[in-house]
């Protein structure tokens, strides 16, 4: 699984913590997510696609070894 | 539909139990009586005369006991990410723990016949040396886990 979840938050022009708190969870997993560690659940999929007003297709991707 | 009832109430409380944790504050309360447990054990150990076997056995308990609770307790900041660290630190714990009882014996065993002639007779290890160590191998790779996450 592959994101642009960075990309979306400069775009919105927030930081890793702000994020966080807008999401309920901490600093260190979303910067687990971005860097490809993690892999969220659905609800927090859905969460982030609510912070930044796009379908969750949009900035999660299956990469080919999903 | 009553049998349907039963099941749902069933599998509530289930739920309820595997997902049930104590509040971040009981963190503080585990390491403290681990330490006192600790600090108590040496006193026992260097200071104190006379059969105190019973008092060595009850603050192994203690120890068991603190420590279960650090392991119980939530962090200051609980997500889905921390809650599958402690899924993973408690399977590797049971592997870990279980390897451990199996060949810690033999261990024990050879060193000791290796060490001095005629050595210690073969003897399985104790409730409490397994449950320390299991314990101690849950809270060291779920702290482990979550800083290199």
């Amino acid at each position: 699984m592959e994101n642009t979840i960075k990309v979306e938050r400069a775009i919105l022009n927030i930081t890793q913590d702000d994020l966080a708190k807008r999401i309920g969870v901490s600093r260190q997993t979303i910067n687990s997510i971005e860097a490809n560690r993690y892999v969220p659940s659905t609800v927090l999929a859905l969460k982030l696609s609510d912070v930044f007003n796009k379908p969750v297709n949009d900035f999660f991707k299956l990469s080919n070894d999903d | 539909m009553e049998m349907e009832k039963i099941i749902a109430s069933e599998r509530n409380r289930f739920y309820k139990l595997i997902n049930f944790r104590l509040s971040y504050r009981f963190m503080r309360i585990g390491i403290a009586i681990v330490l006192l447990t600790i600090v108590m054990m040496f006193v026992r150990a260097f200071a104190m005369e006379g059969d105190t076997v019973w008092l060595k056995v009850l603050l192994q308990k203690f120890l068991l006991v603190g420590m279960l609770i650090m392991s119980l307790s939530k962090d200051k900041l609980e997500d889905e990410m921390t809650i599958i660290l402690r899924t993973q630190s408690y399977a590797i714990a049971l592997v870990v723990g279980v390897i451990y009882a199996l060949v810690m014996p033999y261990v024990e065993f050879g060193v000791s016949n290796v060490m001095t002639s005629g050595g210690e007779s073969f003897k399985n290890l104790g409730d409490f040396q397994v449950l320390l160590f299991m314990l101690m191998v849950q809270l060291m790779f779920y702290h482990n886990l979550k800083r290199y996450r």
